[in-house]
């Protein structure tokens, strides 16, 4: 931190020269010491954990990456008969898609970190039934809408912002999806 | 007052002022939209939560020492409204508004507002995509990188 801003540092001021991202990287710094007094000179070996807003952003992304893999097994089990709801069906996936690809251009992941595996799609065998199938992924909707409006409390303003309108877009999925699905 | 304070009331007075132009809007879709029809029924409603809205966010301003914003007697309209279709438009159109509005109160550091602010969106996106027939992915979101 000194050497990215030794003058700001030494005015009797304080630190207002400090720049926003300096401080980020002081604060989860911090912690290892703290640990350290705890449990001696080998926790100073371990990475500190990321931040809570890091947790919830890769938390985010793996919820994203599992609905968009729930509508590829979906798309497989509901008859093909009904372009309609297929469309419909595709065109929440893409939606999906795109939440991934928000909040992934929020994650600065440091280099040489391995790459997470891919979600595995979850079984359906159990809702094979058009209208099981759409009753699952509702179902799922509500609970991932749910879970990032969770989160809000520890996220910087504008990632918030991402999150409840990520978490407002799955909201709206189900009803959408049971319209597409009803005769008309 | 705080930065903090005032930049809560300053939130909350937009979203006001958002639910009061969608509370007037609502007026002129209900009146292109056939009695008794579902739709006018869900304009109803719609509107009614709108005023609903209005009066908790007059309430929360007031509890925080502001003066909430006062409706206007008429407003703009975005376009022209001559029919039912249009007049839905117009419905999902100030939907979109409310929610972009809520999403500032979104930004706030209380963690009260926050959540109250992202409730609405996920309210006014679910009346939009109603009204519109289809979802957005990203709700409320102003910045058109983001739109698909």
């Amino acid at each position: 931190m000194t050497e990215e801003t030794p003058v700001e540092d030494a005015r009797p001021g304080g630190p207002t020269g400090v720049s926003r991202r300096s401080l980020l990287v002081a604060a989860s710094a911090a912690l290892p010491v703290l640990l350290a007094g705890c449990k001696g000179v080998q926790a100073l070996g371990t990475p500190p954990p990321p931040p809570p807003e890091v947790r919830a952003l890769r938390a985010a992304i793996a919820a994203e990456e599992l609905m968009v893999a729930r509508y590829s097994a979906a798309l497989t089990r509901l008859p093909a008969s009904n372009a309609g709801l297929l469309a419909a069906v595709r065109a929440v996936q893409a939606e999906h898609a795109a939440h991934v690809g928000a909040l992934r251009s929020r994650l600065i992941e440091p280099a040489g970190l391995p790459t997470p595996a891919a979600p595995r799609a979850p079984a359906l065998a159990a809702r094979s039934s058009p209208s099981g199938v759409l009753d699952g992924l509702e179902q799922a909707e509500q609970a991932a809408s749910n879970r990032l409006l969770e989160q809000l409390a520890v996220l910087p303003p504008t990632l918030a912002q991402l999150f409840a309108s990520i978490a407002a877009s799955e909201a709206t999925h189900g009803p959408f999806l049971q319209a597409q699905a009803a005769p008309a | 007052m705080t930065s903090n304070a005032a930049a809560a009331i300053a939130a909350l007075q937009q979203a006001l002022a958002a639910e009061q132009a969608a509370a007037y809007g609502y007026g002129v879709v209900g009146a292109h939209l056939s009695f008794g029809s579902a739709a006018a029924a869900a304009a109803d409603a719609d509107w009614v939560a709108h005023l609903r809205a209005g009066s908790e966010l007059t309430t929360m301003i007031s509890a925080r020492g502001g003066q909430p914003v006062a409706a206007a007697v008429a407003y703009e309209l975005p376009f022209p409204v001559t029919s039912a279709a249009t007049a839905q438009q117009l419905a999902a159109t100030m939907e979109d508004r409310v929610a972009e509005a809520y999403l500032v109160v979104v930004a706030l550091p209380e963690t009260g507002l926050r959540s109250f602010g992202a409730q609405q969106v996920r309210a006014a996106a679910l009346r939009a995509a109603a009204w519109r027939g289809t979802t957005e992915a990203f709700p409320g979101m102003p910045t058109s990188s983001l739109r698909r």
